[in-house]
């Protein structure tokens, strides 16, 4: 319910753009000064990231240290892609595999179990779901140690399935689609089975396409978090070759210290796919954290 | 004939039941059995506090527990606190850094993100949307990356923050590395990866207050105008108390990601220097993973759930609301 309201009102707003009470105001500079403080707050640190990786090594240790580099040099990003030790598309192709796999699989579950407790009545069902949600409150500081241990035991440990199949099930992602799917009318589906139509074929043909936009958001969102995730996989993933590519920047930036340029240039490499997607989906990514976050 | 007709739509109904109970059971017993795996993890870790407990140790039969690994009862946690052992006394040193990390970042936070947050409200709509594009960017960064990013600027000789702090003609500082300073009773290190973590977190928040800002009805904020309510007054009597849940959720949300800091922490200092900035999660990652103390650690992290948990009820009920608008 307060899904749909919200997005009402942005694209409201997006069709008539509100004159605010304040523009009128003496103040209206200074809110405009503030969020630009505020704005400036934010993309230094971008800035100082991006013109580094620019810059020489050399130009980084000066001291007064230079703003602009002094000569524009790819240097730093073609010795990230030379080194022989660090064959970075293959760590790429580790997070990739992970991520994928962790999409589909959230999608696939969410969306399932979601509509299973949304439109269906089974016996037990209101202890599952409140299972469920104790089970969302876990951190998993306090499960990572047994996990570890079972899968030390069956040999998954350096695996990348290891990552995979622990977050099979997401809670959070169940949660949202159940919200969701309580918003599609049951005739739709009661009409397909009158048309003699299976639940899997009602699931697949009918219930799938109904919850377009949510499962984008949640599949952007779940591409961030497994691209991102940094103590699970440092702990299960030990070998240097499985690791993705969080993991292998600190191991990078240790075995490099003291060439900023080079650990600001892998830096840019190993944000810059997540900034695209942001880029590429802003207007679902914000809509997603704000569905996901009230209520 | 109507008695026909019924008999069919009854068969099809029940045709339908079964083939609904079939998709349920379908569905509900791999998860039931991805359930119960939790419950058991979750029940191991459980058990796992009562025993001082190592994987290089061979332990009894049964989950390798006893034998060499022995049942402590309570020690773990008697030893927690009043125990005179470097664990206990870093266990100790670990959970009030994290208090002070949580404390410190939950305050600050919302200072900086309700008045953004009302500003960004009042201006028109394509600047809002450009704001709030950058200001969420560093939320979806790799946390990994963030950290090297400031650690690079808090670098005592060519970071740009000592830079700027020379350029005003202010003494430079070792930001992360100088334990004897400090600031309201805080080490500096720790004001430095707070601020980093603030850095990556605000514009979370920041979404969360615009949209509810946006829920709220026009008119309440007119009326008020129209009696003469300042600017001041509709944010602190009108604005906030509006957006009470999405507060609500906000503080929650933001305590819970903070008691559990690790990945800022690990990259810029791990833990230093000399043990202020180490907190909880960190403690436990080195304990379990570094030490192999998987009991002491499954002590710890029961200790962080339980202060998690209690927060956050805390929290629900003082900031509770009863009506709608």
């Amino acid at each position: 319910m307060e899904i749909s309201t919200l997005s009402k009102a942005t694209t409201c707003e997006l069709k008539k753009p509100r004159r605010s009470s304040l523009k009128i105001g003496q103040g209206r500079w200074l809110i405009y000064l503030i969020l630009i403080v505020g704005l400036s707050f934010t993309l230094l640190p971008f800035l100082m990231m991006i013109l580094s990786s620019f810059k020489t090594n050399l130009e980084l240790l000066r001291i007064p240290s230079t703003f602009w580099p002094e000569k524009f040099t790819l240097q730093n990003y073609i010795k990230i892609f030379n080194d022989p030790n660090l064959p970075l598309m293959h760590f790429y192709g580790n997070s990739a595999f992970v991520a994928f796999f962790n999409v589909i699989s959230t999608l696939f579950t969410s969306s399932l179990i979601g509509y299973m407790f949304a439109k269906f009545e089974f016996p037990g069902k209101k202890i599952l779901f409140g299972l469920f949600l104790t089970m969302m409150m876990i951190p998993m500081q306090i499960t990572m140690i047994p996990s570890y241990l079972i899968l030390a035991k069956i040999g998954l440990i350096n695996s990348l399935w290891s990552l995979i199949i622990f977050s099979a099930v997401d809670p959070f992602g169940i949660f949202l689609m159940r919200q969701f799917c309580e918003t599609i009318p049951n005739e739709l589906m009661d009409a397909a089975r009158v048309d003699g139509a299976s639940e899997w074929r009602i699931y697949g043909k009918i219930v799938l396409p109904q919850l377009g936009a949510p499962l984008a958001t949640l599949g952007i969102l779940s591409f961030m978090f497994s691209w991102n995730s940094y103590l699970w996989p440092m702990i299960v993933l030990q070998k240097v070759e499985v690791r993705t590519l969080p993991v292998i920047l600190t191991w990078f930036s240790t075995s490099h210290a003291g060439q900023a340029g080079l650990i600001m240039a892998a830096t840019v490499l190993i944000v810059i796919p997540v900034l695209i997607v942001f880029m590429y989906f802003q207007k679902w990514i914000v809509q997603g954290f704000t569905m996901t976050g009230l209520k | 004939m109507r008695v026909k007709n019924k008999q069919i739509k009854i068969s099809t109904l029940s045709g339908v039941a079964v083939a609904k109970r079939r998709f349920v059971l379908g569905v509900s017993i791999p998860l039931l059995l991805y359930l119960s795996l939790s419950i058991f993890v979750l029940g191991w870790a459980l058990l796992l506090m009562f025993f001082e407990y190592s994987p290089t140790r061979r332990g009894g039969p049964f989950l390798g527990l006893g034998g060499s690994n022995p049942f402590v009862g309570l020690g773990n946690f008697v030893e927690m606190v009043k125990g005179k052992s470097i664990e206990a006394r870093l266990f100790r040193t670990s959970l009030k850094n994290t208090l002070i990390f949580a404390f410190a970042v939950l305050p600050l936070n919302l200072v900086i993100t309700l008045p953004l947050a009302w500003l960004l409200e009042s201006i028109g709509q394509r600047f809002k949307t450009i704001f709030r594009t950058i200001y969420f960017m560093p939320v979806l960064m790799s946390s990994v990356g963030v950290a090297l990013i400031w650690l690079r600027l808090y670098q005592p000789q060519s970071g740009w923050l000592n830079q700027i702090i020379r350029f005003f003609g202010g003494t430079p500082k070792a930001w992360l590395s100088d334990p004897t300073s400090g600031f309201m009773g805080v080490p500096i290190p720790m004001w430095a990866v707070i601020m980093t973590y603030l850095w990556q977190d605000y514009g979370f928040n920041l979404v969360i207050f615009t949209a509810a800002l946006q829920g709220i009805p026009k008119m309440l904020k007119e009326a008020a105008m129209v009696d003469g309510a300042n600017r001041w007054q509709i944010f602190s009597k009108i604005m906030v108390p509006l957006i009470r849940p999405a507060l609500l959720f906000v503080c929650v949300m933001t305590m819970l990601s903070s008691f559990q800091v690790f990945d800022v922490i690990q990259v810029m200092t791990g833990g230093g220097p000399g043990y202020q900035t180490q907190v909880l999660v960190l403690d436990i990652y080195k304990n379990a993973f570094r030490y192999y103390r998987m009991g002491w650690a499954a002590a710890e992290s029961f200790v962080l759930i339980l202060i998690v948990m209690s927060v956050t009820i805390f929290q629900m009920r003082v900031l509770r609301t009863k009506w709608e608008y």
